[in-house]
């Protein structure tokens, strides 16, 4: 680890409006050296890697490979200077063969006659080679569609091996990954380590670190916080680093929840995905979920509503067993759910937010399926004001609106149908910080109402702060329930990244 | 959370709003709104000058009648297309009522107005099978209905054994070539259509539901919406349109008929294209399939007066359908901007 560094990073800052997201880090990577980043979301770790992989460009900072000053304007300058980066997720062609798959884009061509075609020979040569490099058994000539998930995991990394590069950057490469397929993916990194790639490690699960990776750097709020060995790293110091002393609980609003159960769910289980999930929802309550990516939070969230089948166990509205839940009679019943994806999932993008408003409660706005525009408009504005969604007119397409109004007509859109329970996916992904405190807001006034919240985060903090109750899901488990008065963020990053059982 | 950049640059382009961005903004959507009013007008007034015995009242009701039948079917294909589907079997369905028509009343001399009910019943049915496999499989409409496009016709010519049927009744030819108060009896139909059409799509639940699932089928199933009702519906409204175009069409004839309605899908899809409607769903009137309906009506009948080459007038047919896709995809990638 003495020698030269292959990655030397200097003083790289980058801010976009609003907020520093990096602030003068100083990163070096030597050769054959495994290293992770660690550190909360936004703490700045992802915009380090976009900067390195060329998919957004640093505003200050130089960047050296080998010693030599580099510029990286876009990911084709990153791949050339010897920088590959695996996304988490999965970019394969199913329909097309591993070998077409590791050099997709660049197959070596012959001209036969007037046409060029892809010379398999040549493609399937270059695949074993990166293959034979990592020390797979893997058929070039083999369809992708017929690997195994963390075979093709492995085979996204074979892509960015084949371009020979120095440094690989490997984005959460575990967290598509079952837990006991991981071992296979760990060994994979060493041995590339041992044929001197350098890696950077970007994993929020601590507990395969130590089996993995050489050093670590822990990033917080842009700045790179400290980088050592992984041996003087104890998940204890880690989570430590990754929170600082900063973060004060805000007085969570204490208030009485009643003993009445509005919504539970009963040994739900979905095959890989979720496993024996039973809890409670009382009205008035907020019930934060948070869990790492790939945990189960969005998946628990769709099988309540009934949008993805589960093999067993159920699911009970006022005590009543809920046959085969779908949104529809999950609607009838007062149960409401503002996904994870506003744009794919949550409004019609074209349709104006009037018509947004009240697409759940059509019912509520129209006799005998006529529709009242008066009462419909009336209903839209008095959503517009309680929520001060901002918006030019009622006629404004959804879509020419900000994240955070976007997500108030989600959000007001389920309230017009009078629900009683509302299933939060991430509310607050991706919307600016006063769209944010207007949410927690939101969320606490519905609980005030005696309207019950299950709000899902992968944000700790924002689960402590709006929460009564908070389920920790790890690996499709409930690793922990506990009341938000007894806990710390420390003890739920600790939960929700240590080893699922 | 890291910030989204996209999300600062949009706020910060509408903050910059120049005034003559803002003017060019508002032309494009008066455009939007009214060109093709305006284009219908222009072609009017156009073939008035240029084409022989246009302005004439006979001529005009002549075109009135010819649009009808496929106007009619064009009101249940702009609901399918505002849902993001689409329904090729409808010249076949035409051809099945024609022949089965036929069959009912000539060779087993059914009451004329049990064949009727018994065709529309069965349009409607074969629609709901449509969208049935449709939703139950999750197999493109489009896929499903050239299925029915090949086979109801292969039907057809079976029970008819290709040959056309006479059926002369006066009463039923009353359908397809009466009049009321001057107006042919398919224009009544067509123009009745439309308004029930513009009513459901605009101010019905069912309506409401098939602009949300062609805008966004997945966050219309989260709203508690029954998406796959709203799909098969809209199958089994274009196979009853289709079924009572039929009906008029064979009245016209005269005979029940398999070889009709061909290529009768594709007017339907241009008119509706014409008219605004976007391919991909979501948007769309049905007052703007009307003026598309009578865009190509009108300039099918001017060529025909002017002596065009048919082969030309397909020709003309399909270079207006490119230039109408063209504008609205320009129109759209404007506004997105």
């Amino acid at each position: 680890m003495n020698a030269a560094p292959i990655l030397q990073a200097e003083s790289i800052s980058k801010s976009y409006p609003g907020v520093l997201a990096l602030d003068c880090v100083d990163f070096a990577l030597a050769e054959g050296e495994v290293r992770a980043l660690v550190g909360k979301n936004g703490a700045g770790k992802s915009t380090f890697v976009k900067i390195l992989s060329g998919a957004t460009q640093a505003d200050g900072g130089t960047i050296k490979i080998g010693g030599e000053r580099i510029s990286i304007r876009n990911p084709s300058d990153a791949f050339a200077s010897g920088i590959a980066t695996v996304y988490q997720e999965m970019s394969l062609i199913l329909g097309l063969t591993v070998a077409e798959n590791i050099l997709l884009g660049h197959w070596p061509m012959k001209r036969r006659f007037v046409v060029n075609m892809i010379n398999t020979a040549e493609t399937i040569r270059v695949a074993r080679e990166a293959l034979e490099m990592m020390e797979l058994a893997i058929d070039p000539k083999a369809v992708v569609r017929s690997l195994s998930l963390p075979q093709r995991q492995m085979i996204e990394i074979a892509k960015a091996i084949a371009t020979k590069p120095k440094v690989l950057i490997l984005d959460e490469p575990t967290s598509a990954l079952p837990t006991h397929e991981v071992d296979e993916l760990l060994a994979l990194v060493r041995r590339l380590a041992s044929k001197g790639v350098a890696v950077i490690y970007v994993s929020h699960r601590l507990q395969e670190l130590p089996r993995v990776v050489d050093s670590l750097t822990v990033f917080r709020d842009g700045r790179q916080v400290d980088t050592l060995p992984i041996a003087e790293a104890t998940p204890e110091r880690i989570v430590h680093m990754m929170i600082g002393s900063e973060w004060k609980r805000k007085q969570a609003a204490i208030h009485q929840v009643s003993d009445t159960v509005r919504l539970s769910v009963a040994n739900l289980e979905r095959k890989n995905r979720l496993h024996d999930l039973s809890f409670e929802l009382h009205s008035g309550e907020v019930l934060g979920i948070a869990g790492l990516l790939g945990s189960g939070r969005t998946e628990l969230l769709r099988a309540i509503m009934g949008l993805d089948p589960v093999d067993s166990g159920c699911v009970f509205v006022d005590g009543e067993r809920v046959n085969r839940p779908s949104p529809l009679k999950m609607k009838r019943l007062g149960v409401g759910m503002t996904p994870e994806d506003r744009k794919s999932e949550g409004i019609v993008a074209m349709m104006s937010v009037c018509k947004n408003l009240t697409l759940s409660c059509l019912d509520k706005v129209s006799w005998r399926d006529m529709i009242s525009i008066s009462r419909e408009r009336l209903l839209a504005q008095k959503m517009v004001e309680s929520l001060s969604i901002k918006t030019p007119h009622l006629d404004a397409e959804a879509k020419s609106l900000s994240g955070g109004n976007q997500q108030k007509l989600v959000i007001g859109k389920w309230l017009n149908s009078q629900v009683r329970v509302l299933l939060m996916d991430e509310p607050t992904r991706g919307i600016d910080i006063e769209a944010k405190n207007q949410v927690y807001e939101l969320v606490r006034d519905l609980a005030a109402k005696g309207i019950s919240v299950v709000f899902v985060s992968s944000e700790m903090d924002e689960v402590m702060e709006v929460s009564d109750r908070i389920l920790v899901l790890n690996g499709g488990r409930i690793a922990a329930i506990v009341s938000t008065a007894d806990t710390t963020i420390e003890r739920l990053l600790t939960i929700s990244m240590s080893e699922a059982r | 959370m890291s910030p989204e950049p996209a999300a600062n640059t949009l706020s910060k382009t509408s903050c910059d709003d120049k005034p003559v961005e803002k003017q060019n903004r508002r032309i494009r959507s008066f455009l939007g709104k009214f060109g093709l009013s305006l284009a219908v007008i222009l072609l009017f007034v156009i073939l008035s000058v240029t084409a022989p015995n246009f302005v004439t009242a006979r001529n005009m009701i002549n075109v009135l009648r010819q649009v009808s039948f496929v106007g009619i079917i064009s009101c249940g294909m702009t609901m399918a297309l505002i849902g993001a589907e689409v329904d090729l079997s409808v010249g076949s369905v035409v051809a099945l009522t024609s022949a089965l028509l036929g069959v009912l009343i000539i060779k087993l001399h059914i009451p004329i107005p049990l064949a009727i009910v018994v065709c529309l019943a069965e349009a409607t049915i074969v629609g709901i099978f449509a969208g049935y496999i449709r939703v139950k499989w999750e197999i493109p409409g489009l896929i499903v209905t050239i299925a029915l496009m090949l086979s109801l016709r292969g039907v057809a010519f079976v029970l008819t054994n290709a040959y056309p049927i006479p059926i002369t009744d006066e009463g039923f030819a009353f359908l397809g070539g009466g009049y009321v108060a001057g107006i042919p009896f398919p224009a009544i139909i067509f123009i009745l259509t439309i308004a029930l059409f513009g009513f459901v799509s605009t101010r019905t639940v069912y309506g409401r539901s098939v602009y949300a699932v062609g805008g966004n089928a997945e966050a219309t199933r989260l709203s508690g919406i029954p998406i796959r009702r709203v799909r098969i519906m809209m199958f089994a409204t274009t196979g009853l349109l289709a079924a009572i175009s039929g009906v008029l069409l064979t009245s016209r004839l005269s005979s029940g008929y398999a070889g009709v309605g061909v290529g009768w899908e594709f007017d339907c899809i241009s008119a509706v294209i014409i008219g605004g409607t976007s391919l991909f769903g979501g948007e769309g009137t049905i007052f703007g399939t009307l003026l598309g309906v009578l865009f190509i009506g009108l300039l099918g009948n001017g060529m025909v007066l002017m002596g065009v080459n048919p082969y030309l007038q397909d020709v003309a047919r399909g270079v207006i359908i490119l230039a109408a896709v063209i504008l609205s995809a320009m129109q759209r990638t404007k506004t997105s901007e």
